[in-house]
């Protein structure tokens, strides 16, 4: 049991080495730590009803901060995918469609995920001014029932 | 006998290469899952998100090749324990969060399905471990 015990950890630790390398060299690598949690200000988070509001008016731009896989998978119905992730490369596209007083409004899933922090954070820096979060909007919107899509299209 | 244990390292060596494969390359989202879970402190996301897919990788090819069964079997039920453990504490904590198993290829979130599953894989891996001679 012991030999057995040891051998596990030799693939565990060979494991490590693996996963350590395939990330240097991965185009979609990420960091070995990661950076500190980005702090939102309790004011850039909107309510979901007010986002529902805004939603249903259709005053508001809906933006998607997800990896396109996870948007593909399922949306809020009209929200345009910007991975922040990969912020330049889908950006292009995307401002044709807005103005810098554009009311916008962003989501991922998960209490921990800061994806819509950092879209709203480049969206800032590029002039525009009205820009919101829903906290955990994903999984927020899916269950109050509220309007979804699936597939690559809004 | 022989034929079902084969069958069996066949499956669960399947799983466990392709939830890696998939994780493996394209870490980002997975990260995103692991950090919902909201076990692990900030610092430990990314390293656990980096060498995890690959342990599962090695370890379920090791298991379908044939090459130091038990100690790959043992790993993965070692793994297994830990994923039960993490979606057990998300359910009780009622954490409304994407399984993550196999990334962005599923979007099914952790319940009582991900975790008969995950059991069934465990004691698969167990027995392999433990109780299968040969």
């Amino acid at each position: 049991m012991t030999r057995t015990l040891k051998l596990a950890l030799l693939i565990t630790g060979a494991g490590a080495v693996l996963g350590l390398a395939v990330n240097t060299i991965s185009p979609h690598r990420i960091p070995f730590i990661a950076p500190l949690k980005a702090a939102s200000l309790p004011t850039d988070f909107i309510q979901l009803a007010d986002a529902r509001q805004l939603w249903q008016s259709g005053a508001a731009f809906f933006l998607d901060a997800r990896a396109p896989a996870d948007y593909k998978a399922g949306h809020i119905a009209g929200a345009y995918n910007l991975p922040a992730e990969n912020f330049d490369a889908h950006y292009p596209e995307i401002a044709t469609m807005l103005t810098t007083d554009a009311v916008i409004v962003t989501y991922c899933d998960g209490m921990e995920c800061d994806l819509s922090h950092y879209l709203i954070v480049r969206l800032r820096a590029l002039g525009y001014r009205n820009v919101h979060i829903i906290q955990n909007g994903w999984t927020a919107w899916r269950q109050a029932s509220l309007a979804t899509a699936t597939g690559a299209k809004p | 006998m022989k034929k079902i244990n084969f069958i069996l390292r066949l499956v669960v060596g399947g799983v466990f290469v392709t939830a890696g494969a998939v994780k493996i390359w394209d870490p980002g989202s997975f990260a995103n899952d692991v950090a919902n879970y909201r076990l692990l402190p900030n610092m430990l996301v990314n390293l656990v998100t980096i060498i995890l897919p690959a342990v599962e990788v090695l370890a379920g090819g090791l298991l379908m090749a044939g090459v130091w069964k038990k100690p790959s079997a043992l790993l993965i039920a070692g793994l297994m324990a830990v994923f039960l453990a993490g979606i057990i504490q998300a359910v009780l904590r009622h954490l409304d969060i994407r399984c993550g198993c196999f990334s962005t290829i599923e979007a099914r979130r952790v319940g009582f399905t991900t975790l008969a599953e995950d059991f069934g894989l465990f004691c698969a891996a167990a027995w392999l471990a433990f109780w299968y001679k040969g």
